[in-house]
């Protein structure tokens, strides 16, 4: 083992956190290198500093205290947002609600609008439009003399006919 | 951080099956762990009560939740460790976060070297230093920090209980010992290495 391999495992070994075939080949490398040796020191150096303070005071009475408020029903969840906290949403929250609920249906309502305006599939069908019928309706138009206007869409039009006769009587 | 798991899920069943005097059985299991968890973080009494209480409040309403796959105090350590840091947070105390990332831990020798504490301080005074110099550090190395060297934790524990992988613990101590380090020296030269 060389010290790059070493001292990454120095901190897991000071820790206690190497396996025995982790950390018997770094005791021996420590035996023989004295700067990792020195980094392990150090390492240890810093756990002086963590001492135990001592037996912690507790106040009389503290755990019949919190078994008697946990049956009560209390939570401890003091921190949350009061909405969150006892469930009552208050005049703030119905209007919260309510104003939710009235911005869902007015999308609702704006989605259904614009889906019902959109063509459906059947009328971006071309299946009508066959190649016979636009080869027949070709026929009729070379058929007709040059200059004539057709008399079939007034035909087919009352109100432009009256209309027509109308400007004619005029 | 084995605590009589046996024990401790009886309880639990105890307490679930509305058997109330076990949970205050419980409180009294784990109330000084608690309370001398709380005090790395805070120095005030009734804050530090505060904090244990809604930790033992929340773990009564969520006992049914509990699924025994941890033991029942890591599981309380972890409710712990959110209430403290959730209340931190609230308090304001909680500012400083690490401006380089954690977890980039470097593997040169750290820079200046500590002394061990001067033989003439007192316990109280130790206590007192390396807590100002923890209230210095950003909230994730303080955490790991505390975990490790006063609660004993295994790197596994500490993984467990923080929710990031062994490897992640391992980079996030490094760090944390080398900017302890470098703050004590910072605060304190008179502990920096000749």
């Amino acid at each position: 083992m060389d010290c790059r391999e070493a001292r990454p495992l120095v901190p897991g070994y000071l820790d206690g956190e190497l396996s025995e075939a982790q950390a018997a080949p770094l005791r021996k490398h420590l035996l023989a290198c004295p700067g990792c040796r020195s980094i392990t020191q150090a390492g240890k150096t810093i756990a002086s500093w963590f001492v135990d303070e001592g037996p912690v005071e507790i106040p009389a009475g503290f755990a019949a205290r919190v078994a008697r408020r946990a049956l009560a029903g209390d939570t401890g969840e003091r921190w949350a947002a009061p909405l969150e906290a006892d469930g009552d949403l208050g005049l703030r929250g119905f209007v919260l609600q309510l104003t939710a609920v009235a911005a869902a249906l007015v999308i609702a309502l704006s989605i259904g609008f614009r889906t019902m305006s959109l063509p459906r599939t059947d009328d971006l069908r071309a299946d009508d439009f066959s190649l016979e019928s636009a080869l027949e309706a070709l026929d009729e138009m070379n058929r007709e003399p040059l200059g004539e206007p057709s008399t079939s869409k007034a035909d087919e039009s009352p109100e432009l006919t009256e209309a027509d006769e109308e400007g004619r009587r005029e | 951080m084995e605590q009589a798991p046996e024990l401790d899920a009886s309880l639990v069943r105890e307490v679930l099956a509305g058997n109330q005097a076990s949970f205050q059985l419980l409180v009294e299991r784990y109330q000084a762990r608690l309370f001398g968890l709380t005090r790395h973080y805070t120095r005030n009494a009734v804050e530090i009560e505060d904090i244990v209480q809604d930790t033992f409040l929340k773990a009564y309403s969520r006992l049914p939740s509990f699924q025994h796959q941890s033991s029942f105090y890591t599981w309380l350590y972890r409710i712990a460790t959110n209430t403290i840091l959730d209340f931190l947070k609230r308090k304001g105390r909680s500012p400083i976060h690490a401006v380089e990332d954690p977890e980039a831990a470097t593997l040169e020798a750290p820079g200046q070297g500590i002394v061990r504490p001067d033989a003439r301080l007192e316990r109280e005074e130790i206590v007192e230093i390396t807590h100002e110099v923890l209230r210095e550090l950003p909230e994730i190395f303080r955490t790991v920090l505390i975990m490790r060297e006063f609660e004993d934790l295994a790197y596994q524990e500490i993984a467990d209980t923080l929710g990031i992988s062994i490897g992640t613990v391992e980079s996030r101590l490094f760090r944390a010992r080398a900017r302890f380090k470098q703050k004590l020296i910072q605060m304190y030269p008179d502990f920096a290495q000749a």
